[in-house]
């Protein structure tokens, strides 16, 4: 009788002879998969015997920034900038679309401008025009193509009626205040210059000389994603659901009692599916744009009386704008600046085919409905075209080649940025609600908060005013040239 | 003996059968307790050093100090556990109190043995809860690898150890540390002996650990839960530089000419860690490094095999036992409170918690060894007796004392002092459980500069 050893290896012996009759290809496969399982289970490889999903976020972060638009990538990139040591903070950034396809940043016309009434404004608009004309200086990554932000130096031309005159040289004085270019025109001057426009009832005009113009926002948010990155901060695609935080009350000193919140962790949900991380943070950063107010909702804030400090929401919501191009053979020439009426209709060039970008802002009873992004073209007949064509002749004989429809984060309370810490929610930081002036400001107000988060308190440009005080103690700055 | 290891090992069914409302208040009591006892073990009135003797533990004045560390500082990682394990379910928590308490029996197993075997298999035990904490409650993916790495340095550095060990029972017949203190030189084939006192050496080296073998160390400490910390930096490093303290009696004559590639190793580690701490951005990181450059100091001093040296390195390593848990015990007060470790985001906390302030000065003074403290001495005895064995060492520990004081000094001034952030102004206040945890770490060390003579050794 045989042992049953030597059955064993006759038989093995026998499928080898007959598992020959592989073909030389199947056989290299084989070789390089168990080649590789060999080189997985060496040290140095990412095998785990863990499955877990590689999408999720890391389970603890130092600061979370939630909103990945130019102003969530923007903070990323400015507190890498900062953090003196290499790998100082861990940062990651949630982006719930990777696509892009509802935010704000992308959909926006593009523009910069420094002809604000606020000084505020025009600081951080002009550090951003000197940070975008540097770009490559600060977001250029080695070996990578350097950044082209189609940055056209245009010019922004406001027109002013007779009644809101005054007001524009108001800010004029300002604006060359601050530092910003800008000069004052006359209608004959304006005539001379730009002789397309029709100056009735042009009564001044404001033209911004450097520093604005418009830009391409995708390619300045890649250039900070890029960057950001780089220098090792985290993007995670995922939506934030909920927080976990812990709540302390306490009394003022008159006695009123009041409820701070600490924000734990983050609850980040992956796009499509159940599963979600828990993320330990020790800051979170609100730059979730138009739906920022919805986010800070999660903390809770509505389940407090409204009128104490703890109860005041978080002002911004999202407004729907309308963009439309237009083709134009005998439009305005390539020196077109970016047009701004007093009646609230905006134009400008885009690309050298004669066609123009244009739109304008709906009075504050007709605001179209906010559930999605469909484009009203009656819009476009009824409000934009009558304006356009009564300033620019030409622009009676137009096609409209297409449209889109994107968000402003509309701050409820006064239409400007807020940029600081939740008096109540302690370690939470707001950079949002800049209702159409974001992207322009993105630069300046990413130092800002990186800043106020590293340092404890603005270096290069005082962004007090700014911060969440004005809306506690109901004092609004209005911006007079809002668009 | 056993009226210390039977508490502690029937606490371990008390943690199982104590009422949740009781668990932490009942463990702790008992453990007190059970340190008050341990107390008896520092007075030593025997001929022969050996005290407490039974055929398998005993204790002497090398190890009776480093056992009375070990049952003081259960309840200190007791009262330390008790915040952040909190939200976890109840039969977590009574494993948690397990791991301690098996940590702490084979701990105390191991600085009493009398038989090398045992205190080897002892050693090898105490991997093993250590292990299960770092991995199950530590707090992020790196855990694993840092597990890994801990696990697997040790133990591969250990079982080479466990060879010699059964070669010498061998040779000599007996593995019992009365005994061996009182064999001559063992003789061995020439090319051989070098191995075998390298290999008798290795575990402990990694342990202590050695420069050029210390890579375990600040991912073990860092993704460790606190109680793991405290007990990593207090306790378990001290187990290499006493088993190094204990195999060396049997190395003599070899030890002159091969000591020396590791005595420079142990002081170039010295130089080059306390560097590595000044660029440090985690906390926890920052003390693990400080431990390793603390203990390349006392690995030095105990290769050197002098009177002085051994003296110097049981001190250093009591101070120091007291000082990096005190440090971690602080940087974890300042973890639970901003979920984070990194030091440029949690400054100027001297504002907001004004007397936990004055433990991080009093400690980060301890760590850069502040007369008249035991660190102090401990130091300068090492520096003295290293003097003594070649006059070029001066430059290693001169030269790491300076940067030493650098990186605590750096390490206080950044967490306490500076700009407060905005995040950190409404922190909760400082718990008296924090307090008394910090309080009972110092106190002994401000004890201790009274009668150093306890935690002397029987060098002396």
């Amino acid at each position: 009788m045989e042992c049953p050893e030597g059955v064993l290896l006759l038989l093995s012996f026998t499928a080898i002879f007959f598992s020959c009759e592989h073909t030389v290809p199947e056989l290299e496969a084989q070789l390089a998969a168990m080649r590789k399982k060999a080189a997985d289970a060496l040290p140095g490889s990412s095998w785990s015997p863990f499955d877990i999903n590689p999408n999720l976020p890391p389970e603890r972060a130092d600061i979370v920034i939630i909103g990945g638009g130019v102003m969530g990538w923007s903070i990323a990139y400015w507190l890498k900038q900062k953090e003196r040591v290499r790998e100082g903070v861990k940062v990651i950034v949630v982006e719930r679309d990777l696509t892009y396809s509802q935010a704000s940043t992308v959909l926006s016309a593009g523009g910069i401008r420094q002809q604000f009434s606020l000084p505020e404004n025009i600081h951080l608009s002009l550090a951003s025009a000197d940070f975008m004309r540097n770009i490559n200086e600060h977001l250029g990554v080695l070996n990578e193509d350097p950044v082209d932000l189609q940055f056209n130096q245009s010019g922004y031309l406001f027109l002013a009626s007779e009644e809101v005159a005054h007001i524009m040289e108001e800010n004029y004085s300002t604006q060359r205040q601050v530092g910003a270019k800008v000069t004052l025109l006359s209608p004959t001057q304006l005539k001379e210059k730009f002789p397309w426009i029709n100056t009735d009832g042009v009564a001044l005009a404001s033209y911004g000389l450097e520093n604005e113009g418009w830009f391409d926002p995708w390619s300045l948010l890649n250039a900070f994603r890029r960057k950001a990155m780089s220098m090792g901060v985290i993007q995670c695609c995922g939506e934030v659901t909920d927080f976990k935080y812990t709540v302390s009350m306490m009394t003022s000193p008159g006695g009123d009692p009041v409820v701070y919140k600490r924000i734990n962790s983050v609850k980040v949900q992956m796009p499509k599916g159940l599963e979600y991380q828990m993320v330990e943070c020790a800051i979170v950063v609100n730059a979730a744009g138009a739906f920022s107010g919805k986010l800070a909702e999660m903390l809770g804030i509505s389940s407090n009386p409204k009128d104490t400090i703890a109860g005041t929401p978080v002002p911004v919501e999202p407004r729907k704008r309308y963009i439309y191009v237009v083709h134009c053979p005998d439009g305005p020439g390539l020196d077109t600046p970016f047009l701004i009426d007093y009646s609230g209709m905006y134009f400008r060039r885009e690309g050298l085919g004669g066609n123009y970008i244009t739109g304008a802002s709906p009075k504050e009873a007709d605001e179209p409905d906010t559930s999605n992004l469909e484009v009203d073209h009656q819009f476009f007949e009824d409000s934009v075209w009558p304006r356009l064509a009564y300033r620019v002749p030409a622009f009676e004989k137009l096609k409209v080649t297409s449209a889109w429809a994107g968000f402003y984060d509309y701050n409820t309370f006064d239409q400007n940025g807020i940029i600081g810490d939740h008096p109540v929610i302690n370690n939470m930081y707001f950079a949002t609600g800049f209702s159409g002036h974001g992207l322009q400001q993105s630069p300046a107000a990413g130092r800002a908060v990186a800043e106020l988060i590293l340092d404890g308190n603005f270096k290069t440009l005082d962004m007090r005013g700014l911060g969440f005080r004005r809306i506690m103690a109901q004092e609004p700055i209005l911006e007079r040239n809002i668009l | 003996m056993l009226k210390i290891l039977i508490p502690t090992l029937l606490l371990i069914p008390t943690s199982w059968l104590a009422k949740a409302k009781w668990l932490w208040p009942t463990t702790l009591l008992h453990s007190f307790i059970i340190t008050l006892f341990s107390l008896a073990w520092l007075k030593n009135t025997s001929e022969t050093n050996w005290s407490t003797l039974n055929p398998y533990m005993a204790t002497d004045p090398l190890s009776s100090p480093l056992l009375t560390l070990t049952c003081w500082l259960l309840p200190l990682m007791i009262l330390a556990s008790q915040n952040h394990l909190a939200q976890d379910p109840l039969v977590r928590q009574r494993i948690y109190i397990t791991l301690l308490v098996t940590l702490q029996l084979s701990l105390i197993m191991a600085f009493a043995a009398t038989e090398l075997t045992m205190f080897y298999v002892m050693f090898e035990t105490t991997l093993i809860p250590t292990l299960i904490l770092i991995t199950r409650w530590g707090n992020q993916m790196e855990r694993l690898n840092a597990g890994t790495y801990f696990l697997f340095y040790t133990l591969a550095s250990s079982l080479p150890l466990l060879i010699t060990l059964l070669a010498l029972q061998n040779k000599t017949g007996t593995l019992s540390l009365l005994i061996i203190q009182l064999l001559g030189p063992i003789p061995i084939s020439p090319y051989v002996n070098i191995i075998w006192w390298t290999t008798s050496l290795l575990a402990f080296l990694v342990k202590m650990p050695l420069y050029g073998v210390h890579l375990w160390l600040p991912k073990a400490h860092v993704e460790a839960p606190i109680a793991g910390s405290m007990i990593l930096a207090a306790v378990l490093l001290k187990l290499g530089g006493y088993g190094m303290m204990r195999m060396m009696l049997i190395l003599s004559p070899l030890a002159k000419e091969l000591c020396y590639p590791f005595i420079i190793l142990a002081l170039w580690g010295v130089l080059m860690t306390s560097s590595i701490c000044l660029r440090q951005t985690d906390l926890k990181s920052l003390i693990a490094y400080s431990s390793v450059s603390h203990m390349g100091l006392v690995a030095a001093a105990i290769l050197i095999q002098t009177p002085w040296g051994l003296t110097g390195a049981l001190i250093l390593m009591i101070a120091h036992g007291l000082t990096s848990s005190a440090l971690f015990c602080l940087a974890n007060t300042n973890y639970e409170r901003t979920h984070s470790r990194t030091m440029i985001l949690t400054r100027g906390s001297q504002m907001i918690l004004p007397l936990m302030a004055t433990w991080w000065l009093i400690t980060c003074l301890a760590n850069l060894a502040l007369p008249p403290l035991p660190n102090l001495m401990g130091e300068l005895i090492i520096i003295s007796a290293l003097l003594g064995w070649s006059w070029w060492t001066i430059i290693f520990t001169g030269a790491g004392a300076l940067i030493t004081a650098t990186y605590s000094l750096y390490m206080y001034l950044m967490t306490q002092r500076g700009p407060v952030p905005n995040h950190m102004i409404s922190m909760n206040p400082s718990h008296s459980r924090e307090h008394l945890l910090l309080t009972l770490h110092l106190l002994p060390l401000l004890l201790l500069v009274f009668k150093p003579t306890t935690i002397w050794g029987s060098a002396y």
